[in-house]
């Protein structure tokens, strides 16, 4: 009795559309989140009877067949890549990125790492860090006399010392770009990290290669829409219970079958 | 000898198909570009000896729905759905195959893939690459792609010669045998996704049906099988 298997891989699945949905809403207020979709592909085909089979001595062509589905299978949890809107906070080291780029980060492992929270802050040496303590890079260094600091929308970083009416230039954000963003590895923290499926990084200065320019004192939200979220909720919630009960008719006629005799 | 037990066990057999049907129907309710499954009955005819004969109904006649399905809103640059009939056109390993599922993405060498890694292939049956960084992405109703403004590539929208024979493969494909020409009527929809054309009402009520007749062709066998038991009894009894 298949029919129990097949609306038990269904439950599974939207399960898992409920899952993901949970964790968009969770992460509303994320800075540079953006949301996830569960998506679906069928399971394999039983043929009973081919289609194009030959049915009869005369040569009479079976013209459809039976196949039979056996249910469905989680295909992929895609980042759906949208521009979260900017909300201006004001704060010197708070970067947004207006376009597909990515702020590379190294981790303590010596490894890279892509975000784009541009949420970031200073160390007692002046590093420049994301929330976690992680260095940017290229790594820079603020100066610890420093007045105050600007960010042009090139990536361009300049000090202002003392009485100096003009900045000077002290170092250079960079943003990086992949062919497929999508193939990123979440890891966790706001961070992405290079895949087979992404691509190499491809380094280049904002404004330049179509990766986007930054805005200093904006931080980009999370582009989650709670709206579509809980639409995708009900029909997620409403999709597992008809699949139960599929399961509780099939049960009953089990039942029935058992019962005869 | 037994033939009522044997057209009651054709029909059982066949509503337990139905039954999957509808359980995978269900359980694609939510799967992109899933096209909803049938099934029909067709009847059996045999002649009997000595006068009569016997009709079997018998679960073998596939349909598959080609109803457009909702389309949902994504947003995605390379989420494209195809509104009126027609498919996308995906190189696997084991051919040519179609799908109504348009959720693409380009994979780490820049061509344009499903999320099995299956490249989609333009008209001329091959595939689209699209350049890196290539900025603000553009599809046309007739599946050409822009990227700021200049041609990248062309999406094949085809429509098989025969609709009655495709094939289901998994991953919401299907083999088309009879070959497939392009499809004239078909508009390509950038930033929305084909959702499952599956109407679960209906199906509910389906499931509801098909398990009904089930217990009705369980209690047939019930009476068949004390009807049989009670004139065996009266036979032994009579001699």
């Amino acid at each position: 009795m298949r029919a129990l298997q097949i609306a038990a891989t269904g439950m599974l699945a939207q399960q898992m559309r409920v899952e993901t949905i949970s964790n968009n809403l969770a992460n509303m207020s994320t800075t540079g989140y953006n949301a996830r979709r569960a998506e679906f592909s069928d399971l394999h085909y039983q043929q009973m009877t081919r289609p194009g089979s030959i049915n009869a001595t005369d040569g009479t062509v079976v013209p459809t067949g039976v196949q039979l589905g056996l249910g469905v299978r989680p295909a992929a949890v895609s980042i759906h890549l949208a521009q979260g809107s900017l909300s201006a906070t004001g704060g010197d080291l708070d970067l947004a990125i207006d376009g597909s780029g990515f702020l590379e980060v190294t981790l303590p492992s010596g490894q890279s790492a892509y975000t784009r929270d541009g949420g970031l802050k200073m160390t007692g040496e002046g590093l420049i860090v994301t929330s976690d303590g992680y260095p940017v890079s290229p790594e820079i260094v603020v100066p610890a006399d420093a007045r105050s600091i600007s960010i042009n929308s090139d990536g361009e970083v300049f000090a202002y010392f003392a009485e100096a009416t003009a900045g000077q230039q002290i170092g250079q954000f960079d943003l990086t770009g992949f062919t497929n963003a999508k193939g990123l590895e979440a890891i966790g923290s706001n961070l992405f990290a290079e895949t087979e499926a992404s691509g190499p990084p491809l380094t280049s200065t904002p404004g330049q290669d179509g990766l986007g320019t930054l805005r200093q004192g904006y931080l980009e939200d999370s582009s989650v829409d709670a709206v579509r979220e809980i639409t995708e909720l009900i029909a997620a919630q409403r999709g597992y219970e008809m699949n139960s009960k599929v399961i509780s008719a099939a049960d009953q006629m089990m039942g029935a079958t058992t019962q005869v005799r | 000898m037994d033939n009522t037990g044997y057209i009651t066990l054709t029909r059982q057999m066949g509503l337990m198909r139905e039954m999957q049907v509808v359980a995978n129907n269900i359980a694609n309710a939510a799967t992109s570009g899933f096209r909803q499954e049938g099934l029909g009955f067709s009847e059996y005819v045999q002649d009997i000896k000595g006068g009569g004969s016997l009709s079997m109904g018998n679960g073998n006649v596939r349909q598959t729905s080609l109803v457009q399905g909702a389309l949902s809103e994504t947003g995605g640059t390379f989420d494209f759905a195809i509104e009126g009939d027609g498919f996308f056109l995906i190189e696997t390993p084991e051919g040519e195959r179609l799908t109504r599922a348009g959720s693409f993405t380009p994979n780490g060498e820049g061509d344009l893939v499903t999320f099995d890694g299956h490249r989609v292939l333009d008209a001329g049956g091959a595939p689209i690459f699209i350049p890196p960084n290539s900025g603000s992405i553009g599809v046309g109703p007739d599946g050409t792609i822009s990227a700021n403004g200049q041609f990248v590539g062309q999406v094949a929208i085809v429509q098989p010669n025969d609709t009655t024979n495709l094939i289901r493969e998994n991953g919401v494909m299907f083999r088309a045998d009879d070959g497939f020409e392009p499809a004239e009527m078909a508009r390509v929809l950038q930033g929305f996704v084909e959702a499952s054309n599956v109407d679960p009402i209906s199906q509910l009520a389906r499931m509801i049906e098909v398990q009904r007749a089930y217990e009705m062709g369980q209690s047939f066998l019930d009476s068949e099988d004390e009807r049989v038991r009670r004139s065996m009894d009266a036979m032994m009894k009579s001699n």
